[in-house]
């Protein structure tokens, strides 16, 4: 990150701080506009990382923005990563002790914030888009309704991206809740379809899952020979509107045989 | 036909009227003032200058030297360790600068960094310490991902000073950041240098039971005698609290080579080890950072075909 030495971390600061006056309950993602519009920088082109249920594996992965950028290694995320902040209901100051949840009001100050973020981090995106999901969360890999769904992919930018890679990543010893093409994960692709993306999607993406593998290096899952194997979905090319009933199972097919 | 001769009036032609005594008198006075005038010019535009620091061959001190390790004090002690959070940065701080501001950057000592070391004491668990020579990347991506393991970089102090350069001079109450001295080229005993040599001594004196050092099999002396590891880390081991030297010995993975453990340089490390009383073991290739290894080259035949 040492090249962002134009950033004027005080003004940053500054435009940030006004929030801490608000009320609890009253700060909007447009509150942050001029904090982010400070401290916004360009993402390197096929480097944009989007996730949901795995923060410390994504954190590790990107390999603090030399593998992957992703949101938290961008100035305006790594400022709030990790952190949470709120003036105190009725008084001014910062309240140490407690701040509102999405659960007591929907406008406050850390969740407007991750949406602005998430908001300009799409916007930004440019070249070949990954999305790294959890396949061991019980409630789903693809939350319907989350930053992802509702502040990410709507602001990605069509005429800058090529495609859509999407890794489901199931946790080590962790059943496998879903895969490519079940669940919430079809609902993502069927959305991504119908929005006019090029997507495919990995099934335990091999590098990823070699990270995870340092912390289970004994586990049976771990033996590589069984960890090498990934299914592919992918989605057909556009032009192939007509007869797509018989070339979707042909694709299938012969993805399947490139994998052997 | 004007014949009359008119006297010159007396405002035209002032200095005329007043005596040669008098001249010379303004003239030094005027003299006098010129010189007044240039010197506290001149006198303001030195003070406003910045004090000259003494050119050095290495880079300077970090920009926003200061920022930086109160902010890495803050987030370690708040979010990375929260334990630790009764410790004072503020003071921390003090305590790094007045380390070396104001003094000689060639002779720092041991005792500028005391005050220092006192405020960012932290203890280790036992079988925790991970120390490294010629593996920077390798080991930290493993403590991130095994954070059980504390790498120096991962104590408080470790952590504030990572990758950052300080130096002060004698003259100045200012930090340097034109430059600071070169370790090589300048001299050994400058404020980075003795900073990293203290932290690594304290490092080591307070590891107990078995130590584990990450090496790299891949270059020439995976054991270096020059290095902080071997200079520093292995003679402050105490042998009533370590019992086990623990090495991973990691090779590239796309250039793997012979038994690494049986290098010339691992066996001295082994002799140096066995003199003080502390057991040395030695493993190639560790498998849990092998698979770290395989991240960056997934489609690497070891990566592939290995049980």
């Amino acid at each position: 990150m040492a090249y962002k030495g134009d950033k004027n971390c005080t003004a940053i600061w500054e435009a940030f701080k006004v929030v801490l006056d608000k009320d609890p309950c009253s700060v909007f993602p447009s509150d942050y506009d001029h904090f982010i519009s400070l401290s916004r920088h360009s993402i390197p082109r096929d480097k944009s990382l989007f996730w949901e249920n795995n923060h410390l594996l994504v954190t590790s992965y990107a390999e603090n923005a030399r593998r992957f950028m992703p949101l938290c290694d961008v100035l305006y995320g790594r400022i709030g990563d990790f952190l949470s902040w709120c003036r105190q209901e009725n008084a001014s100051g910062l309240d140490y002790q407690s701040c509102p949840t999405s659960e007591d009001c929907e406008n406050n100050p850390v969740d407007s914030y991750w949406k602005m973020a998430s908001m300009q981090y799409s916007r930004d995106s440019t070249g070949v888009i990954h999305v790294m999901l959890n396949g061991s969360e019980p409630k789903g890999a693809y939350p319907v309704k989350g930053f992802f769904a509702d502040f990410e992919i709507p602001y990605l930018q069509k005429d800058k991206i090529t495609r859509i890679e999407i890794w489901v990543m199931h946790e080590i010893g962790r059943p496998k809740v879903e895969s490519c093409g079940e669940g919430s994960v079809k609902i993502l692709e069927e959305r991504l379809e119908k929005m006019g993306f090029q997507y495919r999607c990995i099934n335990d993406h091999l590098p990823v899952k070699l990270l995870m593998c340092v912390d289970h290096s004994t586990h049976p899952d771990c033996a590589l020979n069984s960890a090498v194997t990934s299914t592919r979905r992918e989605a057909p090319p556009l032009c192939a509107e007509h007869g797509a009933s018989l070339f979707i199972p042909f694709l299938v097919v012969l993805a399947s045989v490139i994998q052997l | 036909m004007a014949d009359h001769r008119f006297r010159p009036v007396s405002g035209e032609k002032p200095c005329c009227d007043i005596s040669k005594k008098a001249q010379i008198c303004l003239c030094v006075v005027f003299g006098l003032l010129v010189v007044v005038i240039i010197a506290v010019v001149v006198g303001i535009v030195m003070w406003r200058q910045p004090p000259q620091h003494r050119e050095w061959k290495g880079a300077g001190t970090t920009a926003h030297f200061y920022e930086i390790i109160l902010g890495r004090c803050y987030t370690y002690t708040q979010i990375v360790r929260p334990e630790l959070g009764h410790k004072d940065c503020q003071k921390i701080g003090k305590a790094f600068t007045n380390a070396f501001l104001s003094k000689d950057p060639c002779s720092s000592t041991e005792q500028d960094y005391q005050p220092l070391m006192e405020l960012t004491n932290q203890t280790v668990p036992c079988d925790k310490t991970l120390l490294w020579s010629k593996t920077n990347e390798l080991v930290h991506e493993y403590a991130w991902v095994q954070r059980e393991f504390f790498t120096l970089e991962n104590t408080l102090l470790g952590y504030m000073a990572d990758g950052l350069r300080w130096c002060g001079d004698p003259g100045s109450p200012e930090m340097n950041y034109q430059s600071c001295p070169d370790r090589r080229t300048d001299c050994s005993n400058n404020s980075v240098s003795v900073f990293w040599n203290t932290v690594s001594k304290r490092f080591a004196e307070d590891a107990c039971g078995v130590v584990h050092v990450l090496l790299n099999g891949s270059v020439h002396n995976s054991f270096d005698e020059r290095s902080t590891f071997a200079r520093v880390e292995v003679f402050n081991l105490h042998p009533e609290k370590v019992h086990t030297l623990q090495a991973w010995v990691m090779q590239d993975i796309r250039n793997i080579s012979s038994d690494s453990c049986s290098d010339a340089s691992i066996k001295n490390l082994k002799l140096i080890l066995s003199k003080r009383n502390i057991t040395f073991t030695c493993e190639n290739n560790y498998r849990p950072i092998r698979f770290l290894q395989c991240v960056k080259y997934p489609e690497h035949s070891s990566c592939r075909s290995k049980i």
